[in-house]
């Protein structure tokens, strides 16, 4: 059975302007254990589809209007508050990208740490100190002892995002959603991040939805990879399947902006951008989503008019396009 | 203020230790630097800060403990002598009834500043209820607050203070106090709102959140104490406007009645004769002015020490 069984989600925000569709049917599942990558550019609705998950959105504005997250076996969205606050960080944890604001500035991490076993276990004092150092050199804190009665400003970048993780894993949660763990870091430190989550998750036989607009980190962590745009899951397949052979033409620009270093066919030249911007989510074109941007959408093949649907192109390689680089006749002229 | 040779030296290790910190080397020493000795190093640098903190400090503590070591009763009267300037005896003279004068504005200025303690700190106290629900629950709630609090923000708080003391009757330390605070918290409140609703938006709230954290304990755990630096600098700002507004209610004679008096009714009982013995009137005011000026500098380089803002462009 999933452990995660997301099905048609669609959470909308209800503002003065109009209603934004910000995650507009989208369904995943998800084995235990597993790592799934979501991305897309910023304002896809990649983060809303998480706090969909946790029950965090701000209500108001916004509000799930459809669909089901089934979370072994129950639906988070049919749930009360107070039996989401059972839930969260107790079987499912969460960590955000900035690691700079994650922490409370006016408690020490022992507290913070601690918090969270008292929360779940009630632990007693000493228990939950105990278990707090261990989680802290379990996600390599020199001098844990020590470091636990520090305040968050004594750490740096990385450090907190270590303590966040340290977290996040104190329940031994069956799932983490990781929310751009290492879009605020340094280069060097996003390695040591993304290595230390991969660890963990084999360690601790925990699923992960790692989302990110970076193409080269959910390479590394993810077992699968879902393409989102426009509020929309438009490709979904296993990692290497869609590194390898990508049918979406946004998947194919995603991957175009990237530079390449060593590879058969290494790109020579520019980095290739995508022309125009993401659509408006409170009035989205008609028909395909990526239809105004999209070098293969002509006049009369229908992406205007109608929304193609998610399909089935090979085995566990869904797209939702008219035009999937498998079934193209022929290229058009480069622009 | 005494300067604590240990925090000076702290103070001065403090800036090279924060580097250090975030290098967060394996096996270096790690020493202990918390926001509030922080802030207290950035307190120290505004010499007009430390000034009125040392000369606050030393008058509260006249005022509490002088009466006790003072060789005079506070109360004996003495006709023979009466309007007494200056001398040996009565470092500030005497006044109408012969009493002396320091050990009397000493009294004076212990009621003055239980009264400005105390009603500040029920202002703050109204403050942080009426905020925090508003800003914490937000939505409608919050709306219908923050009207109400509006429509009252036009109340003229001495008037309505004086009314409340007439319907009240009985005027003591406790019911000046309660007139003092009623009509005044409405500013507390919204600050405590605004800082409320920003902090609201910080990640380590929604970290909270998303790991199970009750409402309540998002509230007091995680919002309350992050408006500490702000309630603090608040209740300095208020302190002043709360001693005036007791010295004022003593001054037209609604104040503590006598054989208590404030600084203010002291003022007050010095008003009728203050051409032939200015002394009498004078030593309260100047107490009062003096209070009330270092309370508005200490707020000023509280402001400086806890305010992110002000921090960024003094260390930039």
């Amino acid at each position: 059975m999933a452990l995660l069984d997301v099905k048609d989600l669609k959470t909308h925000f209800f503002t003065r302007e109009g209603v934004v569709r910000a995650v507009d049917g989208i369904s995943f599942s998800l084995e235990p254990g597993r790592a799934l990558g979501i991305v897309g550019e910023s304002g896809c609705g990649k983060s809303v589809t998480a706090l969909s998950i946790m029950g965090l959105i701000p209500r108001p504005p916004a509000r799930i209007v459809d669909g089901s997250v089934e979370f072994r076996g129950r639906d988070l969205t049919q749930l009360s508050e107070r039996e989401l606050e059972d839930v969260r960080g107790r079987e499912i944890a969460m960590i955000f990208q900035d690691p700079m604001t994650s922490l409370n500035p006016t408690l020490k991490i022992k507290t913070q740490i601690t918090e969270v076993l008292d929360r779940h276990f009630g632990y007693s004092k000493d228990e939950a100190k105990r278990r707090a150092i261990e989680l802290l050199e379990e996600v390599q804190i020199p001098n844990a002892a020590e470091r636990i009665d520090d305040y968050p400003h004594r750490f740096s970048g990385g450090m907190r995002q270590r303590v966040m993780i340290a977290i996040a894993l104190a329940c031994d949660p069956q799932l983490l959603i990781a929310d751009e763990p290492t879009t605020a870091l340094d280069v060097t430190v996003q390695a040591e991040i993304l290595d230390l989550l991969e660890e963990l998750r084999r360690e601790h036989e925990m699923a992960l939805i790692l989302i990110t607009h970076d193409m080269g980190v959910v390479a590394e962590v993810a077992d699968e990879v879902a393409v989102m745009y426009a509020g929309q899951f438009v490709e979904q397949a296993p990692t290497l399947e869609l590194y390898d052979r990508p049918e979406h033409p946004y998947t194919e620009a995603l991957l175009g902006a990237l530079p390449q270093l060593e590879g058969e066919d290494v790109r020579r030249g520019r980095l290739l951008s995508i022309p125009g911007r993401p659509p408006d989510l409170i009035a989205p074109p008609e028909g395909c989503r990526f239809a105004p941007r999209c070098p293969f959408a002509h006049l009369g093949d229908g992406c205007a008019e109608a929304l193609p649907e998610l399909r089935r192109i090979r085995p566990d390689h869904y797209v939702r396009s008219r035009h999937p680089a498998s079934e193209r006749q022929r290229e058009p002229a480069p622009a | 203020m005494t300067l604590d040779p240990r925090d000076a030296v702290v103070a001065d290790a403090a800036v090279p230790e924060v580097v250090a910190g975030a290098g967060a080397r394996a096996g270096a020493p790690v020493h202990r630097a918390s926001l509030w000795r922080d802030a207290w190093r950035r307190y120290l640098q505004n010499k007009g800060a430390v000034v009125a903190g040392a000369i606050f400090v030393f008058i509260v503590l006249f005022c509490l403990l002088y009466p006790l070591v003072s060789p005079h009763d506070p109360d004996q009267i003495e006709l023979t002598n009466a309007r007494e300037g200056p001398t040996l005896e009565h470092p500030l003279g005497t006044d109408a009834f012969g009493r002396d004068m320091l050990t009397r504005v000493a009294l004076a200025g212990r009621i003055s500043l239980a009264i400005g303690l105390g009603a500040t700190i029920a202002i703050l106290l109204f403050g942080v209820v009426y905020g925090s629900t508003a800003g914490f629950f937000g939505g409608r709630l919050d709306n219908i607050q923050m009207r109400l609090l509006d429509a009252l923000y036009g109340l003229p708080y001495l008037p309505f203070a004086i009314i409340l003391l007439a319907i009240i009757g009985t005027i003591n330390m406790w019911t000046m106090m309660l007139a003092l605070s009623i009509a005044s918290w409405f500013t507390a409140a919204r600050i405590v709102r605004g800082q409320i609703i920003t902090l609201k938006q910080n990640d380590y709230v929604r970290a909270a959140q998303a790991l199970g954290a009750r409402w309540y304990r998002v509230l007091t755990r995680h919002l309350l104490p992050n408006t500490l630096g702000v309630l603090i600098i608040a209740m300095f700002l208020e302190l002043p406007g709360v001693i005036l507004g007791e010295a004022f209610l003593g001054f037209i004679g609604l104040g503590i009645s006598p054989p208590e008096a404030s600084l203010g009714s002291m003022a007050e009982e010095g008003r009728a004769e203050y051409r032939a013995n200015p002394h009498i009137m004078i030593v309260p005011s100047l107490a009062i002015a003096v209070v009330v000026l270092c309370a508005n500098f200490i707020a000023d380089g509280m402001r400086d020490a806890l305010d992110p803002r002000t921090r960024e462009t003094k260390e930039g």
